[in-house]
């Protein structure tokens, strides 16, 4: 069940990252036609958002009914999710065409999908911020996801920015990691401090091995690396990708969730 | 049935005829059964198991059936089927004791019935032991049974080499038929007693002549009750209702166990007597009351013997002082309390089967039984020295009784093999041979002249269930043949030769009472067997069909039966009588009650003993090799550091139910309860692997750290883990009780008094 | 107030004997490992002698349940006329949001029909006019069905020590503590 949600989550999260990196990239521009060169980058955010909708699919236990996940927009945060990631979706299909044909919009569509793409983080984060889980009955999902987004959307633009629009992607990249590590050191010891539940979630990353290695690793060494030769070295993006699926799979197998410590002091 | 989505859904519950309205409707055009839950929609049975559809349609079929098992409850059940499946069970609503629901155990039956376990066919095992199974039909299956028997006639002269083990496995009264099929072949070796309850019967038979407790349902005219030895909220659910009622009504309920219970946590107040110093503490609250003239002296005078001898012992060897330092209570306690118990009118004492598993289990149990009585209390409503009773067990035992075919030669003996259950057998030139149950794996490697040639084990399970399991394991490898009548893949049945499969209670017809509470129940054949299970009896007589088969007159068992008939013939004028019945067919309208005059035990102080009196003093007993008196007879003697308790579960009786998946989900794993106190001398931490040892054998589990089990013992639940070899009787040995020779034919066994050491693994 | 029936748990009465969980699934037929009710004992911290004191729980059809605000197809909804929250088993398209956002667990996921499934308060017993499974079974009269809307049963609480407290889901569950006796243990 999880493993489809990690990669749901990330990929979806990268494709928003990419759309709003590209669209902060040309930020300066006002109005007009969007780069042919976005037409790439665009696929591969289309391809990604695919392949993360894909794997939503499979963490259903009956797919065929996915059409219908829509019909509690009144109160299932979920149902919110599936449609603003629809209309994400429609939209970078949209923007695809319009790219594709050079149309005068394209850069209008381009920059509505990325906004779009940042409602639906909030929104996605809103989804997994259940009463059930202490440590994340909170805004703490929309900030994870916020972060992944920045992290791997503005390290996988890199591939597709030109030269001049590096430095701009080293700054957000280096911003974005710093605020990561300090949200990662600073959450799990307000978890300690809070009921019996939350203390579990905050001793469970503290004491994991792989959070500790996730943190030098994709922040530690990430900084070091974007310090020394401030820019953003081609296989950088990749362990940086690894270290967010550490980060994500800790996310759904060391939070706890209240239900387990029935029959104890809460 | 429309079917159940939102908007239909919406609009019936919106409707202004309601779905009772309609079900009623329906009823009345008599499209349904007037069945309880005609919305019901049914599950079929496992393999055909829809579970796409949660259910609830009816209508059903119900049956009448009782639970079979070794329990207090002997619970009246309500079978529902449909399409000839079992869907669920219900209590019978109509028994006030059972009140509408069983307990974990009974509510599994569904798993038991439709297991993907059972033993469905005949199997033969290639070499003992090996797992090699191989399916055969049940005519080759009674061929080699049969023609071993014959092999053991021809080659001893007798069927002496032919021996039975069978307990309580299935207390249907039909299912007495094994020791009928084994009469109706000859006369052959019978492992008699009770691993149970024999020190106390003898203890109350010593006292007042039989065993005899007040009917349950009065504890609520109770104004103290103590419950010594016994934990009936894990072992009787349903007596617990009786109890709170009386604590409703202002009793007080004192718990006495040297391990805290889930009972000692529903009492007023709980006492950990050291293991084994019952009897010290009963004494030394007789002398108290003796010493505060607090005795009953008009039932003591107009109803028993010997009360001035009991006197003088208790003046003279036993004092409040030296009470207190035996069993662990201050003597202040004892004192008030005694004083409590013998002011309250009327006060009973609940004597479990527990604090009998002791080297002094039956003398403790005889002087409980005299503080009850002395204090004035035998023979009231709400009173009495509850233990026990078979009050309700008149049948006729039609299944039990079956001749010897002429000619058979047997052990120069008088009397029959002895049962607690069934009646007293004629005294014949020849009999059955005897040995103790409760040393079954040293009978199996001892008995000579002859040997025991061939083991037949139904409605037992000994090699999970009786003591020294490595002797056990040796012993089986003994006789020629082993064969083993079972629903599961046992550890017994791990040993068989061959393997026959035997019907559930679900698939059987017979009767069935329980020795505590005064209720009958019918067992209906809710259900055909499954697969190619068969019932005790129906086994019986096809193999005596097969052994007339092959020599003629070999066995005098029918060789066609029907069942149904077998149950109504264990019927009669006195059962009729005592349950106020025209027929065995009023039962099908739900279990029925005796007809008491009066619900206290010896009500009219007519005791069955030799005197007629109850019996302070006992010269039978004397007679017997025991006290006369119930004088205070020390512990065994411990031969490891720590007392090792191996009492009851609630999730299992004995080796049945906690082999089933549904008692795994809620039970998976057994446990060694260890005082933190101990645990930390040994660097045992909660959850720790460890060894529990001792010179009979070892246990390897897990442990849990609880001061629920005093400093000095540990605890394991005896039960059957499938797919786990946990076996407590790898620790535990045969040492005997001192009574239950005299009723039951051998004596009990010490369960409680076995030692061990325990250490990380 | 409106009808609401709800589960009373006394665990004074209560003997943790589990007969409620196993009547449901004897009711029921859930695979292995799906329990819709469970016997949980309470902790020494809460009651000092281990396992002697017990929560049964199953799903509190809360006021203002979670499962039926998360669920993105609509397949829960709470009865009108008792306040019951029923899953509706054909809608369910088995994406796990009500499993993981109870905080009481209720929701179960059945792996066989990969769906999730819960207590249902046995609602098409309550239509026959019977009572739940397990309130049939329990041998102690310790596990009850109520009507909130005219409980006053003393010595009550709706959140008794080792069930979290969640007031914006209001479940519909009231608990009596329990008890303890008079101990005399040896030196």
């Amino acid at each position: 069940m999880e493993l489809s949600l990690v990669i749901f989550t990330v990929l979806s999260q990268i494709s928003i990252g990419l759309a709003v990196m590209l669209a902060v990239r040309q930020w300066a521009v006002s109005e007009g036609t969007a780069p042919s060169s976005f037409r790439f980058e665009w696929i591969v955010i289309g391809v990604a958002l695919a392949i993360a909708l894909a794997a939503s699919l499979f963490h259903l236990g009956h797919p065929f009914g996915s059409p219908r996940a829509v019909l509690h927009l009144g109160s299932s945060w979920l149902s919110r999710e599936i449609v603003v990631m629809q209309i994400f979706g429609i939209l970078v299909v949209v923007a695809l065409v319009a790219l594709w044909k050079g149309s005068a919009n394209s850069w209008t569509l381009v920059k509505i999908t990325a906004l779009v793409g940042l409602v639906g983080l909030a929104v996605s984060g809103m989804v997994y911020a259940p009463p059930s889980f202490p440590a994340l009955n909170n805004g703490v999902p929309i900030i994870f996801y916020g972060l992944t987004a920045f992290i791997l959307g503005s390290a996988f633009s890199s591939y597709f920015a030109g030269e001049d629009k590096q430095p701009l992607l080293t700054q957000i990249l280096t911003i974005s990691l710093i605020v990561g590590l300090v949200i990662n050191l600073i959450l799990p010891s307000i978890w300690l401090s809070g009921g019996r539940v939350m203390q579990m979630t905050g001793a469970a990353y503290f004491g994991s091995a792989l959070f500790w290695l996730r943190l030098v690793v994709e922040f530690g060494l990430g900084l070091a690396v974007l310090g020394v030769f401030r820019k953003i070295p081609i296989w950088l993006p990749v362990l940086l990708l690894a270290g967010e699926i550490v980060g994500r799979i800790m996310f759904f197998t060391h939070v706890v969730h209240s239900a387990v410590n029935i029959g104890n002091l809460y | 049935m429309p079917e159940r989505n939102y908007d239909m859904v919406k609009k019936a519950l919106n409707c202004p005829v309601t779905r009772r309205q309609v079900l009623k409707s329906l009823v009345a055009a008599g499209v349904l059964v007037a069945v309880p839950g005609g919305l019901m929609r049914a599950a079929t049975s496992s393999d055909k198991i829809n579970y796409d559809e949660i259910f609830y349609e009816g209508p059903y079929e119900t049956f009448r059936n009782a639970c079979p098992r070794n329990c207090y409850d002997t619970c009246s059940i309500v079978t529902y089927v449909k399409d000839g499946a079992v869907q669920f069970v219900e209590g019978a609503p109509e028994s006030t004791f059972t009140d509408g629901g069983l307990c974990v155990k009974g509510n599994s039956y569904w798993n038991t019935t439709y297991s993907p376990d059972r033993v469905k066919y005949p199997m033969l095992q290639e070499s003992r032991g090996s797992g090699n199974w191989k399916r055969i039909s049940w005519d080759e299956a009674l061929d080699r049974i049969a023609k071993k028997i014959l092999e053991i006639k021809d080659k001893d002269g007798s069927l002496l080499g032919l021996a039975l083990s069978k307990y309580s496995g299935n207390f249907g009264i039909t299912n007495y038929g094994v020791e009928g099929m084994m009469s109706s072949l000859g006369y052959t070796t019978r492992f008699v007693g009770t691993p149970c309850w024999p020190a106390g019967i003898d203890a109350q038979n010593y006292d007042m002549g039989n065993m005899w407790c007040n009917d349950p349902e009065d504890f609520a005219k109770s104004k103290y009750i103590i419950l010594w030895g016994v934990n009936p909220a894990w072992c009787s659910v349903h007596s617990m209702k009786y109890l709170f009622d009386a604590q409703d009504k202002g009793a007080k309920v004192l718990a006495i166990d040297p391990v805290f219970t889930q009972t000692s946590a529903k009492a007023d107040e709980y006492w950990q007597v050291k293991t084994g110093e019952d009897g010290a503490l009963a004494l030394g609250m007789a002398r108290h009351l003796l010493d505060k003239n607090m005795v009953d002296r008009e039932f003591v005078n107009t109803h028993s013997v010997g009360f001035n001898e009991f006197e003088e012992y208790l003046k003279n060897e036993i004092t409040v002082e030296w009470a207190a330092e035996k069993s662990g209570i201050p003597a202040a306690v004892i004192a008030s309390t005694a004083e409590e118990f013998a002011t309250a009118k009327p006060a009973t004492i609940w004597i479990g089967y527990g604090l009998q598993r002791h080297v002094n289990g039956g003398v403790t149990v005889r002087s409980i039984d005299a503080l009850v009585a002395m204090t004035g209390n035998v023979g009231k409503e709400g009173g009495g020295a509850r233990y026990g009773h078979l009050q309700t067990w008149g049948f006729n035992y039609h299944a039990l009784v079956q001749k010897q075919p002429k000619g058979s030669k047997g052990f120069s003996g008088t009397t029959g093999p002895k049962g607690e259950f069934a009646p007293e057998l004629e005294e014949t030139k020849f009999s059955d041979r005897t040995l103790n149950i409760n040393k079954t794996a040293r009978g199996l490697l001892e008995a000579d002249n002859p040997p025991i040639r061939m083991l037949w084990v139904s409605c037992k399970n000994p090699v999970s269930q009786d003591f020294d399991l490595n002797l056990m394991k040796k012993a089986f490898k003994k006789p020629e043949m082993v064969v083993v009548v079972e629903k599961f893949f046992t550890q017994t049945a791990e040993l068989a030769d061959i393997l026959l499969p035997v019907t559930t209670n679900l698939e059987e017809w017979t009767v069935n009472a329980s020795y505590w509470h005064y209720w009958l129940g019918l067992n209906e054949q809710a259900v055909k067997p499954l697969y190619e299970s068969k019932s005790n009896i129906e086994i019986a007589a096809a193999l005596s069909k097969k052994m007339n088969e092959l020599s003629p007159g070999s066995c005098t068992f029918p060789t066609e039966i029907d069942t149904k008939e077998w149950m109504i013939k264990e019927f009669n004028k006195g059962i009729y009588d005592l349950f106020g019945l025209k027929s065995w067919e009023d039962l099908k309208k739900g279990p029925h009650k005796a007809k008491l005059t009066s619900t206290a035990a010896w009500h009219d102080h007519k005791f069955a003993t030799p005197s007629g009196k109850y019996e302070f003093l006992s010269e039978l007993a004397a007679k017997h090799g025991h006290n006369a008196l119930p004088k205070y007879k020390a512990n065994r003697k411990p031969y490891a550091p720590l007392r090792l308790l191996t009492p009851h579960s609630k999730f299992n009786i004995h080796s049945q139910f906690q082999n089933l998946d549904w008692m795994h989900d809620f039970n998976p794993e057994p446990y060694v309860y260890v005082h933190p106190k101990t645990a930390a001398d040994k660097g045992i931490a909660e959850g720790d692997r460890v060894l529990v040892f001792s010179k009979v054998g070892e246990v390897k589990v897990k442990a849990k750290l609880t001061d629920n089990v005093p400093r000095d013992a540990l605890l394991m639940y005896e039960a059957w883990y499938n797919k786990n070899n946990f076996n407590v009787q790898n620790v535990v040995d045969d040492e005997s009780s001192d009574m239950g020779k005299y009723k039951t034919g051998a004596p009990g066994v010490a369960i409680h008094d076995q030692f061990a050491d325990v250490k990380k693994a | 107030m409106k009808k609401q029936i709800a589960f009373f748990v006394d665990t004074r009465r209560c003997i943790g004997c589990f007969t409620c969980a196993m009547a449901c699934k004897n009711q029921y037929h859930q695979p292995s490992g799906v329990k819709w009710r469970d016997v949980h004992p309470m902790s020494e911290e809460i009651y000092p002698h281990r396992e002697c004191a017990h929560l049964t729980l199953a799903c509190n059809h809360c006021e203002k349940p979670t499962c039926l605000e998360v669920c993105p197809v609509v397949a829960y909804y709470k009865r009108d006329e008792d306040g019951v929250v029923v899953h509706e088993q054909e809608k369910c398209i088995g994406c796990g949001n009500c499993i993981r956002s109870c905080p009481y667990g209720a929701p179960k996921y059945n792996p066989a029909l990969k769906k999730a499934e819960k207590c249902s308060f046995c609602w098409q017993r309550l239509d026959a006019d019977r009572e739940p499974a397990c309130v049939q079974a329990c041998p102690t009269r310790a596990l009850q069905m109520v009507d909130l809307s005219n409980f006053d049963e003393p010595d009550t609480v709706q959140y008794i020590a080792g069930f979290p407290r969640f007031t914006k889901l209001n479940p519909s569950i009231r608990f009596r503590p329990p008890r303890q006796p008079l101990e005399i243990r040896r030196k």
